[in-house]
């Protein structure tokens, strides 16, 4: 059972080399490919019983807060570095492993890159070959960042997933659009990743003492951050040495160097541009991953590395900030979707919103809020990914979609596609019932202990959030002057064939069975949030003495 | 100094047979280009063996040579490039004047272990000498035109200028110590005053010049786009080791608190510039050649950085060495890439004129590929731990000065202004393009040498505590 963690990063990641390399001629190499995902698919599953089956240390050995309950740290994985810094050569042991949240992200990766890879089969005419590949290794890059348990590792992965995104945008995008927008992307993502890696080096250097040689370790790392904290915060009020605010004021360029690596990556709002340019220009196809799952990076490693690591800098300098991000997002989101009229921006700027939410969660630092966003992180990337998966099947028949003058009535040409549109509309706009309201509701129940001001204005967005997926269901589906019949009959393609129709309604029953019955997967995540909140909850009350007046104003 | 003096005499013995072997119309070209470059590689396989089989004393005594850390580092660099050089030289050197060609890079190869090496100020300069004069030799050789000419004569120039400012800092070293022994020097740093620091303001000025940091690069662009691009490769590699090496032998250690307080300054100020001048001016570039020489005027900078961390931390040099070795595959690599190009009928002047490389000489663009995602710095290859440490040197550092992480921040910025102009290139490799002609020639040197170096650099990211 200790295999499945390698197995899971290493063999999409030989069968897509492998493929890339043999070129495009091989045609017969499609089998393969999908055979590759569809074993990663299962061997998540595997890895998702590994983890609810495991036993939960539930008081951890040595008060650390992020611990795998799936582990895979052979001796012989670790990196000598040349060089030796405050008298201890650099000798860092790397760590694979999946807690319950880890776990989860990996059971989406899994769920998403099968799925994509099927529809691309309908979807990509040209070099499907190396397009699989390509999928193959960047999902062998996102199972590396899931499953990564340390520092060096993890900024590894999240680096390398770069390459393979940038020639899925590239190569198969837009041919007018894709070289501009993938430039626009490598070099947004890059000047968030590239300075992160000092920020990772401060934490790692940091955790160095004249007995104690430096670790990138997160399960050490986050017992020290744990450990200083509470120093800090049980500190006599004389004791400016060890007070919160010199801790936080000392960790503090590490957080923002962090926050604006992920903030990037999660397009949190001032610098959230990059994202309706690369959705826009690459193939639907290539977006559906990108939205559901690279996108996902951000929240991931706020929610494994800033909160646990850096819990006091957060709440003292950014807490507030960004939850305020977070709540505009949801806003202007949802402004901006209403206003556009291709059907790709409107998506790409309604996973603005949704982002918007999740990070609102993360920055709620308590339970109901952190639980939300990870519930959040895996909802919004199924739904996201079936909108974008079904908008490749409508471009695939029609060309361009556009609100403007797409005024025909779909859905009485495409009755399968409608359905199945709806479904995920609705879940995405936050129905009672299915994935979406789960997530939504828990991060807004979070937030609403934090501030008040923020939860107005999230709730604002929900409203927002029916209106646009609506507005997209009634001019796309139903036309605008409600006749629900085609005034371009010629340009008929068939409804959905069996093998796209069937992962849509996989999808889609995920997004029910999370609906109906959230507590199995609140259950997986439970123990790890319980974990992470013990130190962000004390660090964001002992920062804002605000905190928690609404609930308890309550009669 | 086994290696060194063998490199040395048997580059004056290829120097000599050039005396001998040219002659008349029975020339065999092919057969002296071959017994040349085989010539060179057994002088340098003989030098790698003696410096294996060396025995390093434990007193390494106060004389003229001292074979420490950076004596083998030096070494190693200087062997490791001049292997890829000789066989970039191999199909690319001019017939006409192979002996001195040869003889002058191996003389080359050769001072960078005696730079390494010096425990003396006046076998520092003979060895920074010994790569400077051969330099002057090679331009005028490799490209007989106008470009060629104007290229020889700037560098000529301009390096004496930089030798002159060498050579009064030293005097000023020497004048407030008495001796030019550095360890006698370094002992007396302790009590070091204002004059000191001018000295080694002096120094690093003149050694600038030959690092390419600014403002002392504005030869680089130049020279680059005027000679071969073996030569530039020669030029953006062997000097700066040199220069590097001579830096940590100079200023390495002992070093007191208040010489730092202006030198550091210096550094930070001089390392930022040279970031910027670099990256923007390779950002705004069309040719190739300048664009490469901007990206080494870049990475010196880089190089700097590192340099500020070692002065402060008294940490690894190792820092730079990795740095040098990452940038010798990257570097060398590419550009042997476009000699390959070059040698089968392509064009290298321009950008553009490698739109659709990837279609019309598959190996050397995925050779290139490599080497440009290295020096992007992203994770598969040697550059990313290049960088990965430069970062950790300037943040462990920074734990005693907040601007040395501010430093840290600034270099990752001109990473990224960097990334977009090598993405450039990397996407025009890519472009389809309607000049579908292939490029047949094989040339097996050039295809051997940048092997070797993708090789290195893919190898390196694994195991990067041999680099």
């Amino acid at each position: 059972m200790t295999l499945i963690i390698p197995l899971l990063i290493l063999l999409p990641l030989l069968v897509g080399l492998g493929m890339f390399l043999a070129g495009t001629k091989a045609e017969s190499l499609v089998g393969l490919a999908l055979g590759a995902s569809g074993l990663v698919l299962a061997l998540s599953l595997l890895l998702l019983f590994q983890v609810c089956g495991a036993a939960v240390p539930d008081s951890a050995t040595n008060g650390a807060t992020i611990i795998a309950r799936a582990v895979y740290a052979p001796d012989w994985l670790h990196i000598r570095l040349p060089v030796s810094v405050g008298g201890h050569p650099i000798y860092w042991h790397l760590q694979f492993g999946a807690d319950g949240i880890g776990a989860l992200l990996v059971l989406l990766t899994g769920i998403v890159g099968f799925v994509t890879m099927i529809m691309a089969t309908h979807q990509i005419r040209e070099r499907l070959v190396s397009y699989l590949a390509l999928i193959l290794i960047t999902q062998s890059m996102l199972l590396g960042v899931f499953l990564s348990m340390d520092l060096l590792s993890f900024y590894l992965f999240f680096e390398a997933v770069l390459l393979p995104i940038i020639l899925l945008i590239n190569g198969w995008g837009d041919k007018a659009e894709s070289l501009k927008a993938s430039r626009k992307f490598l070099l947004y993502t890059l000047v968030g990743s590239v300075p992160m890696v000092i920020g990772l080096i401060g934490i790692a250097l940091q955790s160095a003492t004249p007995v104690r040689p430096s670790t990138v370790s997160l399960e050490l790392l986050s017992a020290i951050a744990k450990e200083n904290q509470l120093a800090a915060i049980n500190a006599s009020p004389g004791d400016a040495l060890n007070s919160v605010s010199t801790l936080a004021s000392k960790d503090q360029w590490i957080a923002w160097i962090l926050l604006l690596g992920f903030g990037i990556k999660l397009a949190i709002l001032p610098l959230h541009t990059w994202l309706p340019t690369t959705y826009a220009a690459a193939h639907p196809n290539t977006t559906a991953l990108i939205a559901s799952v690279v996108a996902k990076l951000g929240v991931f490693g706020i929610i494994r590395i800033v909160i646990p690591l850096t819990p006091l800098a957060l709440s003292t300098y950014a807490q507030m900030l960004f939850g305020g991000l977070g709540a505009v997002a949801i806003v202007y989101g949802a402004f901006v979707a209403l206003s556009q009229s291709d059907m790709r921006k409107v998506l790409a700027y309604s996973s603005i919103s949704h982002v918007g939410f999740i990070t609102l969660g993360l920055m709620s630092m308590n339970s109901e809020g952190l639980s939300g966003a990870a519930i959040q992180m895996f909802n919004h990337g199924i739904i996201t990914c079936s909108m974008f998966l079904i908008l490749a099947m409508l471009e695939q028949r029609r060309g361009p979609v556009s609100l403007d003058d797409e005024d025909c009535g779909l859905a009485s040409i495409y009755p399968k596609l409608a359905v199945m549109m709806v479904f995920f509309t609705l879940a995405g706009a936050g129905l009672p019932g299915l994935n979406g309201f789960v997530g939504e509701l828990l991060a807004m129940t979070g937030m609403i202990r934090v501030s008040g001001l923020f939860t107005a204005i999230a709730v604002l967005g929900t409203v927002l959030g029916a209106w646009y997926g609506l507005r997209i269901v009634q001019r796309v589906l139903f036309g605008s002057n409600g006749e629900g019949k085609s005034k371009v009959h010629a340009q008929v393609n068939g409804d959905l064939k069996a093998t796209e129709f069937a992962p849509l309604l996989a999808l889609a029953c995920i997004c029910l069975f999370i609906g109906v019955r959230p507590q199995d997967s609140m259950d997986l995540i439970e123990n790890d949030i319980k974990r992470i909140v013990s130190v962000s909850e004390p660090s964001s009350k002992a920062v804002h003495s605000e905190i928690d007046q609404l609930a308890q104003t309550q009669p | 100094m086994a290696p060194a003096i063998t490199l040395i005499l048997g580059g004056s013995l290829l120097l000599a047979a050039s005396l001998v072997l040219k002659s008349g119309k029975a020339r065999d070209v092919h057969g002296q280009r071959n017994g040349m470059a085989v010539a060179s590689l057994v002088l340098l396989l003989v030098a790698a063996i003696l410096g294996w089989i060396r025995v390093v004393p434990d007193d390494l005594g106060q004389g003229l040579f001292r074979f420490d850390a950076a004596a083998l580092a030096s070494e190693r660099l200087a062997l490791l490039g001049g292997l890829i050089l000789i066989l970039m030289s191999w199909s690319t050197a001019p017939r006409a004047h192979l002996g001195e060609y040869y003889g002058c890079l191996i003389i080359m190869i050769g001072a960078v272990p005696v730079v390494g090496a010096s425990n003396d100020l006046v076998s520092l300069f003979l060895g920074l000498e010994l790569i400077s004069i051969p330099t002057y030799i090679m331009l005028g050789i490799v490209k007989n035109d106008n470009a060629g000419a104007e290229a020889t004569i700037k560098y000529f120039l301009l390096s004496a200028f930089a030798s002159s400012f060498f050579l009064l800092g030293v005097s000023y070293l020497y004048g407030f110590v008495g001796s030019t022994n550095l360890q006698v020097i370094q002992n007396n740093f302790a009590t070091a005053n204002r004059l000191t620091s001018l000295a080694l303001v002096l120094v690093m000025c003149g050694l600038a010049f030959r690092v390419t940091a600014v403002p002392f690069h504005f030869y680089a662009p130049d020279v680059f786009e005027g000679t071969s691009l073996t030569m530039a490769g020669i030029m953006s590699y062997l000097p700066k080791v040199a220069g590097f090496v001579a830096l940590i032998r100079i200023m390495g250690t002992g070093l007191n608190s208040q010489t730092l307080e202006i030198v550091v300054p210096v550094l930070f100020v001089c390392s930022a510039l040279t970031m910027f001048v670099g990256n923007f001016f390779a950002s705004a570039q069309n040719n190739l050649r300048r664009l490469l020489a901007y990206s080494s005027v870049a990475h010196t900078g880089y190089l700097m950085l590192a340099m500020t961390a070692l002065l402060r931390e008294n940490a690894d040099p190792n820092v730079l060495y990795s740095y040098l070795a990452a940038y010798a595959a990257m570097t060398l690599g590419f550009f042997a890439c476009l000699g390959e190009i070059e040698a089968a009928g392509g064009k290298t002047q321009l950008v553009g004129d490698l739109s659709g490389m990837f279609y019309r000489r598959p190996a050397a663009s995925i050779g290139m590929t490599v080497c440009l995602i290295s020096m992007i710095g992203l994770p598969l290859t040697a550059g990313f731990w290049a960088k990965f440490l430069v970062f950790m040197g300037t943040v462990a550092a920074g734990t005693k000065d907040p601007l040395s992480i501010a430093m840290a921040v600034v270099m990752a910025f001109n990473a990224v202004i960097a990334a977009g102009y090598y993405w450039r290139v990397l996407s025009k490799l890519f472009e389809t393009s309607d000049a579908f002609v292939p490029l047949r020639v094989f040339r097996p040197s050039l295809f051997v040498a940048y092997t070797i170096c993708v090789v290195l650099t893919l190898v390196w990211f694994f195991v990067p505590a041999v680099m």
